[in-house]
Formats: structure tokens, C-alpha cells, sequence
């Protein structure tokens, strides 16, 4: 017990500050536009996106559960909240209500995933898989085959890179979203229900927490942030896309794994996963700007994930180990 | 440690003497449904198909159904294979794309021994991935999604972004494509034929049989002397063995290859028609033959979705429905079990 106590207070955070810091003064000298202020604004931008759903994903994931959903949910909302918001195709403005709208569709989307889940039993790896399609779908329904529906609010579409303090704002969003996170992680009962069902179930089961009513919210709630990433992700992109979360998955799992959160769940948190976020945006920021190919990029990726994963799980090697 | 205890005693009815509650009789029904859904799951489409517009049974509709299933099928092999062993390989359909490129790229000047060399190739992919898995002892989805990245920018470098068209000695590769045998072509019945092959590797030798246990209880295979990391490796070998076989279906089917074209999405569609085809999610339990009709399925509902009369945007929407609707209905559920 208390090996397991020192072995988590050892991995905690500092390698992987340390790690985007030497990034960073690794790019610094490649490059040295890549110090600069409007860079590193411009990697706060493109980590905006992948930071809230990271968050969403990290509460799934540290019970141990898995959402494959994201970019389907992403898709539909960020779709429903165009549509009826000012734009070049269906001319709606239902101000407020567009955002209720479109959040709400996510959190559906949750709760469909995580009642199929809870109640029918299917493994939540299926289970959010089909809703991905769903999502999807609802997404390239919406759209169907008229005009691209295009923000002709100028303020709206604006926003996300406008600066407060010298911060865009979609990162003061995404900021918001991982302290809030944060709170519900270390600070609540729900927070710490999810771990104890990642640790172990049965005995989460048998203390009394309701788990199927954390699954069902756990996922509920990523659904939920899920929409918000796909509404930011259509305004910085100023027009609505069914694909508008295309690759994010692919981003957002690493960038969880690498930041320490395990798969297996009940070890890890949103600081950790989020800093992982940090890691895969500079990387691919710092290489861009270093002259690599971007064709390297997922390859990158690929490595440093396998190199995270293996240098973690090395000293734990044992003939009796189930890694699944 | 409980958990654990709790899974293996709970979450694996069919097997390890534990009766669920309803005794043999019910145990039975499960394990006969277990074996029949994709089959019936199939058939029904192909009747409210046949009913609603029996033009899309005709020999064209079924040489195209087949011939795109053919691809997902050996995907779907593959991943049925690793699936078993509890583990899941998310970088197959990467690796039947590298094939694919390789194909191209060697066949005009190698000929048939470019096919022998490709497969070699794919195969020590599944080797190096299997190796990885068992030795590192780290999530198969983790380390799996890691070299999908890393066959993705093989991918696009070996091919420098292109499309790549067979110059010569396409024939070679064409003719599996073009020969058809009661409508199907022939890249679809070397599939059906790899299925039978894996069925009796699973259900006739002792490396199957191993293979099974592994999914069933990893920790239990360990201690009756299984020797799962030669076992693990040889199961990733096959995955990469199928991708390769895939990436031939391909260009095949193609004539030429590109790290975006035909093919380049074959990975859920592959974990998709395993899962049809009644394997587990989570280890111990897989048919090859039923995924044969997995595939089939998956490659059948755009089909289907068009006979029944709704437009092609509603795709996505209906294969996620009827994903959900499948596992579901084929899943077996216990009391207690822990469901991940």
C-alpha cells in the first residue's frame, strides 16, 4: 500500500513539465519564430479544441471505460449550433437557445451512449463506437445537400481568436473547462467515485456508489464537452462541417495515455491528461515550424506514444501481469 | 486483485463451470445463439432486401456486395484473431494500406515474388507489434494506436503522397479480381477460404486452443503453462498476415494504391464486421465463419440502406444503430459482471 502510495506520488506531473519545457527551448533554437508571443498564442489556440474534450475523455477513461464518440458528437453538434445561428444557409437566430440546442444534443448523445452501456451491457468500447456513426449521421443529415452553411456573425466568428489579456479567448474556454474539471475530479464525490469504479469496480459496487448512475453521468458529461469542442471548433473554423472533429480521437487518447492516464483506469487525472494535450500540440507545432514534413507528424506521434507507454510499464513487468 | 476474481468467475458464462442462473438449458440457448445471430442477423436483411427491390439480389448486386467485403473481410480476420486473445490490433488497416503501396510498388519489377516479399513484410509488422505487446506488457490499444501513426507516415512516404498505378504484371494481381465464381470474385472466396483456415487453426490445434484460453483468463493460462508470449506473437503475426492478404484485395480490386484511396478506412469497418460476426470485445470468444457473414453485413447495409428507401446521408446513422443493435442483442450478460 504504501509502494503504491510512492509510486504515484513519484509519477506525478514534474517529467512531463519537464518535458514540454525542454520541448520548448529544443524549438526555440530550430526556429526561433516558435518563442515567439504570436506563436505561442497560436499553440494555446490549437490546444483550445483537444484540451475540452480531453477533459471529458479523462473522466471516461479513469473508470476504465473507453469514448470513442467524440468526433460523431462533435459533428452533430457543432452542425445544430450553426444552423441556427446566423448564417449563409437557413437565416435562424436563436441566439442563446442555439447553444442550448447544440450543448444538449451532445449531452443526448451521452446519455444514449451511456444507457446502452449501463443497461443493455454492451462494452462501452461498442457502445461509443456506434454512437460516433450516430453522431455522424445526425451531423451529415443536417447538413443533407444544400448550401454550406457559412457564420455571418463577423463578432462571433471573430471570438475565438480575439485576445483578453493577451490569451485568446477559446483558450480562456478551454482553461475554464479543465479547472472546472479539475474541481469535479479532486474536490467531489462524483470525482472520486470514478476512480474508486476504475480501481475496482465490485468493490466501488459494494461501498454503496451508485455506478451505474456515475457511468451513465461520466459519459453524459463527455458528450456535453464534446459539443462545446465541436461549437468552438465550427466558429474558428467560421463554417459548418459534419467532419469538423476529424482526427481529434486520434489526438486526445494519446495525449491522455502519454499524460499518464491508464487505460485501464483508476490512475491518472485531467492536470496530467491536459498536459499531454500540451505536449502533442507543441510537437506538432515546434515541427511544423522546424521545416518537417507534416506527412512525419502522425509517425511522430506513433513513437513518442509507444516510447511513453513502454518506458511507464517496463519496471512493472511480471510473468503474471494481464495487459489488456 | 477481487475484481479480477469477480470477472473470471462471472463475466464468462459459457465456460470454466459456471452456471448461470437458469442452469444448462438456458447456457445452451446462449451459447446456440451465440453461434446462429450473424447468420440469422444476415439472412433477414437479405429478405426485407429480396422483398423491398428484389433487383439488388441479382448476380450484379451480389458481385458488388462481395467484392467490397472482400477487403473488410480479411481486415476483419485479422481482428477477430487478436480480438480472442483479448487484446485488439488498431494498426491492421494501416499495415493492408503499406501492403497495398508495396504491392504497387514491387509487383512490376518483382513480379510474383513482390507478392511473397509484401506478405513478408506485413507479416514481421504483426511480429514486431506482437512482440511489443508481450514483452513491453502495455495496452495493446495503446501501443497498437501508436504504430497505426507510425504506418500512416510509412505510409505517405514510401508512396511520396501518390497514387501509385501498376505499370506492368498487373494481370498477375487483376485476374483475382476479375475471375468470378458464382458472382463473387475470387479476392472474396480466398477470404472465405482463410476464415475456414483460422477456424480450424482455433477450434483443431493446441496454438488455437491456446489462443482462446488467453482471451478466457490470461492469468489462468499463464500458471497451466501456456506459453502466451509466442502465442500473443504468432496472433499479431496472422493480423498482419490478413492486412497484407487485404492490401492485395485492394489493389486488386483498384489497380493502384494511395495512402487515401480505396482502403484507407478499413479499420472500423473491420472491428465492426468482427463484432457482427458474434466475437467478443473482450477476449475468449470468436467464429471465424460467422465473421465471413460480419462482413457481409457491414458491407450489405449501405445496400440495404438504399432498398429500404432512405437516402445515402442517413448512412452513418443506421450502421451505428445497427452496430448497438447487434452487440447488443448478441452479448451475454450476467449478474455482477464487470463491463468495461
Amino acid at each position: 500500500m504504501v509502494n503504491h502510495l510512492l509510486s504515484r506520488e513519484s509519477k506525478g506531473p514534474t517529467g512531463l513539465i519537464l518535458a514540454v519545457v525542454a520541448l520548448m527551448v529544443v524549438f526555440s533554437f530550430l526556429n526561433p519564430r516558435f518563442a515567439s508571443v504570436e506563436n505561442l498564442q497560436n499553440v494555446l489556440f490549437q490546444s483550445s479544441v483537444p484540451l475540452i474534450i480531453v477533459v471529458g475523455a479523462t473522466l471516461v477513461i479513469l473508470m476504465g471505460s473507453i469514448d470513442l464518440s467524440v468526433q460523431g458528437v462533435m459533428g452533430a453538434a457543432g452542425m445544430a449550433w450553426i444552423l441556427i445561428t446566423p448564417n449563409t444557409r437557413t437565416g435562424l437566430d436563436y441566439g442563446v437557445w442555439a447553444w442550448v440546442i447544440a450543448l444538449g444534443t451532445g449531452v443526448a448523445l451521452g446519455l444514449f451512449a451511456g444507457l446502452i452501456y449501463e443497461r443493455l451491457k454492451v462494452p462501452s468500447f461498442v457502445a461509443t463506437l456506434g454512437t460516433w456513426y450516430v453522431g455522424l449521421g445526425i451531423g451529415i443529415m443536417l447538413y443533407g445537400n444544400g448550401l454550406l452553411p457559412s457564420l455571418t456573425n463577423e463578432a462571433l466568428a471573430r471570438w475565438p481568436t480575439r485576445l483578453t489579456l493577451g490569451i485568446p479567448n477559446s483558450f480562456w474556454l478551454a482553461g475554464a473547462v479543465v479547472v472546472v474539471g479539475l474541481v469535479i475530479m479532486n474536490y467531489t464525490r462524483f470525482g472520486r467515485g470514478l476512480l474508486a469504479i476504475g480501481n475496482n469496480e465490485a468493490i466501488a459496487r459494494s461501498s454503496g456508489i451508485s455506478v451505474s448512475r456515475y457511468k451513465i453521468m461520466a459519459l453524459a458529461i463527455a458528450g456535453g464537452l464534446s459539443a462545446l469542442a465541436g461549437i468552438l471548433a465550427t466558429m474558428q473554423l467560421g463554417s459548418g462541417s459534419s467532419d469538423i472533429g476529424s482526427t481529434q480521437l486520434f489526438t486526445v487518447i494519446p495525449a491522455a495515455v502519454i499524460g499518464g492516464t491508464a487505460l485501464s483506469g483508476g490512475e491518472g487525472g485531467v492536470l496530467r491528461s491536459s498536459l499531454g494535450v500540451f505536449l502533442l500540440v507543441i510537437l506538432n507545432n515546434g515541427l511544423v515550424l522546424a521545416g518537417v514534413d507534416p506527412d512525419y507528424q502522425q509517425g511522430v506521434f506513433g513513437l513518442i506514444l509507444i516510447l511513453a507507454i513502454v518506458t511507464v510499464a517496463w519496471p512493472h513487468r511480471n510473468r503474471l501481469k494481464v495487459a489488456k | 486483485m477481487m475484481n479480477k476474481i469477480q470477472t473470471i468467475s462471472s463475466s464468462q458464462p459459457s465456460f470454466g463451470g459456471v452456471i448461470p442462473p437458469g442452469g444448462l438449458t438456458r447456457h445452451r440457448v446462449v451459447a446456440a445463439w451465440h453461434a446462429l445471430a450473424p447468420v440469422l442477423v444476415f439472412v433477414s436483411m437479405l429478405l426485407i432486401v429480396g422483398i423491398l427491390n428484389p433487383n439488388y439480389l441479382k448476380p450484379l448486386g451480389i458481385s458488388i456486395v462481395t467484392a467490397s467485403a472482400a477487403p473488410i473481410l480479411f481486415v476483419a480476420l485479422g481482428q477477430a484473431m487478436v480480438l480472442n486473445i483479448g487484446s485488439i490490433d488498431l494498426s491492421n488497416a494501416a499495415i493492408s494500406m503499406v501492403g497495398a503501396i508495396l504491392v504497387a510498388l514491387w509487383l512490376p519489377g518483382m513480379g510474383v515474388m513482390g507478392i511473397v516479399a509484401v506478405l513478408a513484410v506485413t507479416v514481421a509488422i504483426g511480429i514486431l507489434n506482437g512482440l511489443l505487446v508481450a514483452v513491453t506488457q502495455v495496452p495493446s490499444f495503446a501501443l497498437t494506436l501508436g504504430t497505426l501513426g507510425l504506418l500512416q507516415t510509412a505510409a505517405l512516404v514510401t508512396s511520396d503522397s501518390q497514387t501509385i498505378y501498376i505499370s506492368e504484371n498487373r494481370e498477375l494481381i487483376a485476374a483475382l479480381y476479375s475471375t468470378s465464381l458464382l458472382f463473387a470474385p475470387l479476392t472474396f472466396w480466398i477470404g472465405v477460404f482463410v476464415a475456414l483456415v483460422y477456424w480450424g487453426l482455433l477450434s483443431l490445434t493446441r496454438l488455437g486452443l491456446g489462443m482462446t484460453a488467453i482471451g478466457k483468463n490470461e492469468r489462468a493460462a499463464t500458471l497451466s503453462a501456456v506459453p502466451t508470449l509466442p502465442i500473443k506473437v504468432i496472433t499479431y503475426a496472422i493480423s498482419g498476415l490478413s492486412g497484407g492478404l487485404a492490401g492485395l484485395a485492394i489493389v486488386a480490386q483498384a489497380g493502384s494504391a494511395s495512402a487515401s484511396g480505396l482502403g484507407s478506412n478499413l479499420l472500423l469497418p473491420g472491428i465492426a464486421a468482427a463484432l457482427v460476426g458474434g466475437t467478443s470485445i473482450s477476449g475468449g470468444q470468436t467464429n471465424p465463419i460467422n465473421v465471413v457473414f460480419g462482413a457481409l453485413t457491414v458491407a450489405f447495409v449501405p445496400i440495404a440502406i438504399q432498398a429500404m428507401g432512405f437516402g445515402a446521408e442517413a448512412q452513418s446513422l443506421v450502421y451505428g444503430l445497427f452496430i448497438i443493435t447487434v452487440v447488443a442483442l448478441t452479448t451475454s450478460r450476467v449478474r455482477g459482471a464487470v463491463i468495461k
